[in-house]
């Protein structure tokens, strides 16, 4: 490590957002009323370039905060506007929020999206953009992704029945593309002004027990296409795909991550491309560790890759033996600086470090 | 409604000085009286104005309550005492009190000797002060006077600071002072029984804080003690002798153990002296893990921590040195502090706040060109870090604490009233309790619902009893009787027992009521259909219609008389006693409304 530092949050979350402004958005999923929404301003050391040891300023503030009824599963930013959209249990619909850290430090619940045909089965996988107007893109299965535009709740885009898989992910490519993910590992690519069409990606190779899957894409990467980016696909078992969206007929790359098994199932399992960093991406959600890969030396043929850097402490925090060993629920790179992620865990832990490439190669 | 009003004079909604006034049921009390560290003039002290224009404080305040001696917290303390004039009593846990008088008297040297200020208290200000402070141990009542009562509990934080409970009757109000809900090396963490107090007054510097664990600025630290000691540096921590002092000392006696390390590490002896008389004076306060190690050793016999000698600066090679005082204004740490400024290798390490004009607060405001005495520049150029291992509750800490003591209200201070909305309705949600947070010279008011016990009489109770069904200690049951109030006792007893013992003869109040009727018929016609009438309506009551010629319904009596001026009216008079006003008023409107023809 060159870095880290451990927090303490009052509930765990499941999610962590940046906002504009470095600011860092988590929230609570528990099933009780109560959850809370917390923007956070990291602490002076992790804005700027260089490291500082002992400086005084060390810890996260609470910039703001809002109270959910039910429990946060995710949470976007709508860029260009001073909302936010969650999503959670029992049902599909999103809640918009407003955040307004100036006059107070509350966020306030300002409106409901409701999903069509909602099934009040599983909850809404949500994306937003704010390109033509302040949008989010929402649904918890293939038959029922929609585009609404955030302030006026109008809809604006349904897709096309594709079947009734149930979605792990999904995002907006560019303003007409959008790229959905369900959990059995398809891949969907959809333009928004061709309703009717739904193009599948090549499909992830069958396993004798189901496993879930959850993909990653990258953004962030000046002035290239964003279809020219591969997706990565994360399955429950540990297996990894790489796909180019142009060429989606074969994989780009397949390896499989050294996981315990049986995987203690799907609900946190996380996968995320380095902005910064060429080829790099961070996996967790099978126990209390992320784990870094290189994936520039990967190919086809499946085999065991060896992380670059494993971050373990989560599993060494916690109040040490009782209960269950936390489980990392979600990580994120920080945008700028180059190796610097951010977990956060089951326990309630929050955690920032950055790893020290181990031969020297930058 | 009773109510209890608090108003801070200080730290309502800024940090930098907590001066809390409180009136509860006719008591005022003051809580804390600190000096804002941040300003020169006048406005460093509370505004003492707001309890009286002028003259002395001492018929104003029924008492004065110190929680811990950070100087915001007691900084003002003299000033209050001596220059505006106070000679109740002051009161504060005892390592308050022994360490007071030599954090102001610091002060005081730094501000009138190194800043030349001149309305400022002097030492002999500092110890009449002091002789006004009455001591007090935790969970002991305290009985002010006697209706005053206040008692301690463990704060946390610093060596010596307390939460106090401040009771009269039986309305209370629970002050916090500063506090920590989580133990570190040397102290425990606060605890509070559940008081039930009808307001809690918290501090909420750090509410909005989400800290960095410990371990990791223990680590940061450790790493940049053995990185100059590594490249043969020398590494000064200037300390107050007590408190953060024995947390480091231990760190790193364990850090050098494991790792092995050579260089030695210095502890200078006036330091330990004075450190080892007050945790021998105040072992209590500390936490288990100290006290068991004090019992088996002496606190400074450390294997790798050594006693200090003058001398020693001037060895070559790495070193580690601990010296007084913290702010390096004066003394061993400022003459260590000249020899080793001017190398790069070099590291100083302030672990705490530094006041304006110490040399302590200029390095680490950047500065790094220092006038000396004798119009000596001193150029520094070792590294200057500086690093806090202040403990105050987080919002989670808060939330405990409000748990353990469930008050009725809560009250924020030391925050900013925007940063707080959250926070505010955080506490409102949880727990359904009235949250505040007033400003400097706002003043809040609370009402309280305070409960007076009252004896009744065993006759009383007889009756009320045989009326309706069993009192139930959980619903409220109306009862009618007379409080009597004598010296201090009250009394609930039945009317005539009342007036028997007041010696008071019974009133008796009787209302009679005209009702003009329309008819030409004699006076006894009218009585007889006046009787017809209700006794055909009043079924359920006893109508009588008398020799005499008069009608009673019940114990109402009505008679009929004709008109003094016109025959064809006759009038009717109602006459009934107070208490069967009901039926009385009833009869009335029932008669106004004439009688049927037909009778």
């Amino acid at each position: 490590y060159r870095d880290l530092h451990t927090f303490e949050l009052q509930a765990p979350t499941r999610l962590i957002e940046w906002a504009h402004g470095s600011r860092v958005c988590v929230a609570g999923y528990g099933q009780s009323d109560g959850n809370e929404i917390l923007q956070l301003i990291p602490p002076p050391t992790l804005l700027t370039k260089e490291t500082q040891g002992l400086c005084p300023e060390r810890d996260f503030k609470v910039e703001c905060g809002g109270f959910s009824e039910r429990p946060v599963y995710s949470l976007k930013y709508v860029l260009d506007t001073s909302l936010l959209v969650t999503s959670g249990p029992p049902d599909s619909s999103l809640q918009v929020w407003q955040v307004s850290a100036e006059d107070s430090d509350v966020i306030k619940s300002v409106s409901h999206i409701a999903a069509e045909n909602d099934t009040g089965q599983s909850w809404a996988k949500i994306a937003t953009i704010s390109a033509r107007a302040p949008w989010v893109l929402h649904g918890s299965r293939l038959d029922r992704v929609q585009i609404t535009e955030v302030e006026s709740r109008k809809n604006v885009y349904t897709a096309a029945s594709g079947g009734s898989e149930e979605l792990s992910g999904l995002a907006f490519l560019d303003c007409n593309t959008l790229l959905l993910c369900c959990a059995t590992g398809q891949l969907c690519l959809a333009d928004i002004r061709q309703p009717q069409n739904l193009v599948e990606a090549v499909s992830v190779p069958s396993a004798p027990c189901s496993e879930q899957w959850c993909m990653g894409t990258r953004h962030g990467a000046q002035g290239l296409e964003p279809s020219s980016q591969p997706v990565a696909r994360l399955s429950s078992r540990g297996l990894l795909t790489l796909t180019d969206l142009r060429k989606t007929s074969e994989f780009l790359a397949l390896a499989k991550a050294r996981v315990p098994s049986p995987g203690s199932g799907a609900e946190f399992l996380c996968v995320s491309w380095a902005p910064a960093l060429e080829g790099c991406l961070a996996i967790s959600g099978f126990d209390g560790t992320v784990h870094v890969y290189d994936t520039q030396s990967w190919d086809s043929s499946g085999r065991e890759a060896e992380p670059i850097f494993v971050h373990k402490g989560h599993a060494f925090g916690g109040a040490g033996g009782s209960g269950d060993p936390p489980l990392v629920t979600v990580h994120t790179w920080h945008l700028q600086k180059p190796r610097t992620l951010l977990s956060a865990a089951s326990d309630g832990s929050l955690h920032v470090w950055d790893w020290v490439q181990p031969c020297g190669k930058c | 409604m009773p109510e209890i009003k608090v108003t801070p004079l200080g730290a309502g909604q800024d940090v930098g000085r907590s001066c809390i006034l409180v009136s509860i049921a006719g008591k005022n009390v003051m809580l804390d009286c600190g000096m804002h560290m941040g300003y020169n003039d006048d406005r460093r002290f509370p505004d003492f104005s707001y309890i009286t224009q002028n003259g002395r404080l001492t018929d104003f305040l029924d008492c004065v309550i110190i929680s811990h001696f950070h100087l915001d917290h007691c900084g003002a303390l003299p000033y209050f005492s001596e220059m505006v004039g106070y000679d109740g009593p002051i009161y504060m846990t005892h390592p308050t009190k022994a360490i007071c008088p030599i954090l102001l008297e610091d002060y005081r040297k730094i501000t009138v000797d190194k800043k030349g200020e001149t309305n400022f208290f002097t030492s002999q200000m500092i110890k009449d002060c002091m002789k006004k402070v009455v001591a007090v141990h935790l969970h002991q009542t305290v009985q002010v006077d006697e209706e005053l009562e206040i008692k301690a509990y463990y704060a946390g934080h610093v060596l010596g600071a307390a939460m106090f409970q401040i009771k009269v009757g039986c309305e209370s109000v629970v002050y916090t002072g500063d506090y920590n809900m989580t133990p570190d090396r040397h102290l425990g963490a606060a605890w509070i029984d559940k008081c039930r107090p009808d307001l809690l007054i918290s501090e909420s510097t750090y509410a909005t804080t989400i800290r960095d664990s410990k371990r990791c600025r223990e680590r940061d630290f450790l790493k940049k003690v053995h990185e100059t000691v590594e490249r043969g540096g020398k590494v000064l921590i200037p300390v107050f002798a007590l408190g953060r002092a024995q947390e480091l000392c231990i760190l790193l006696e364990t850090f050098w153990e494991r790792m092995n390390l050579k260089a030695p590490i210095y502890f200078s002896t006036g330091l330990t002296e004075k450190a080892n008389h007050y945790y021998k004076l105040f072992i209590t306060w500390t936490n288990q893990k100290i006290r068991k190690t004090f019992v088996q050793r002496n606190m400074f016999e450390f294997k790798h921590i050594k006693a200090f000698d003058r001398a020693f600066a001037d060895n070559p090679g790495p070193m580690v040195v601990f010296a007084t005082p913290g702010m390096l204004h004066a003394g061993q740490s400022l003459q260590i502090f000249r020899k080793w400024a001017g190398n790069e290798k070099n590291m100083v390490i302030m672990p705490g706040y530094c006041v304006q004009g110490t040399v302590g607060h200029k390095i680490l405001s950047g500065q790094r060109k220092l006038e000396m005495e004798g119009r000596q520049i001193l150029e520094v150029k070792m590294q200057v870090e500086y690093m806090s291992f202040s403990a105050h509750a987080d919002a989670k800490g808060i939330m405990q604490l409000i748990r353990q003591a469930e008050p009725r209200n809560v009250l924020l201070v030391h925050g900013e009233a925007k940063k707080m909305e959250f926070l505010k309705q955080k506490i409102e949600q949880e727990f359904h309790v009235s949250c505040y947070m007033p400003a400097n010279g706002e003043t809040t008011t609370i009402l309280t619902n305070p409960c007076i016990p009252v004896d009744i009489s065993l006759g009383l109770l007889k009756r009320e009893a045989a009326i309706g069904p069993l009192p139930d200690a959980k619903k409220p049951k109306l009862m009618h009787g007379t409080l009597l109030m004598k010296d201090n006792s009250f009394r609930l007893v039945s009317p005539e027992q009342a007036l028997k013992e007041l010696g008071l003869a019974e009133h008796q109040l009787r209302f009679t009521c005209r009702v003009h009727i329309q008819d030409p018929r004699k006076e006894h016609e009218t009585v007889l259909r006046v009787y017809n009438h209700l006794k055909g309506i009043l079924k359920d009551y006893s109508v009588q219609h008398l020799p005499d010629g008069s009608i009673t319904v019940e114990s109402i009596l009505i008679q009929a008389t004709a008109h003094s001026e016109d025959q064809g009216t006759k009038v009717l008079l109602v006459s009934w006693t107070y208490q069967d006003e009901e039926l009385g008023s009833y009869l009335t409107s029932l008669l106004k409304k004439g009688l049927p023809q037909s009778t």
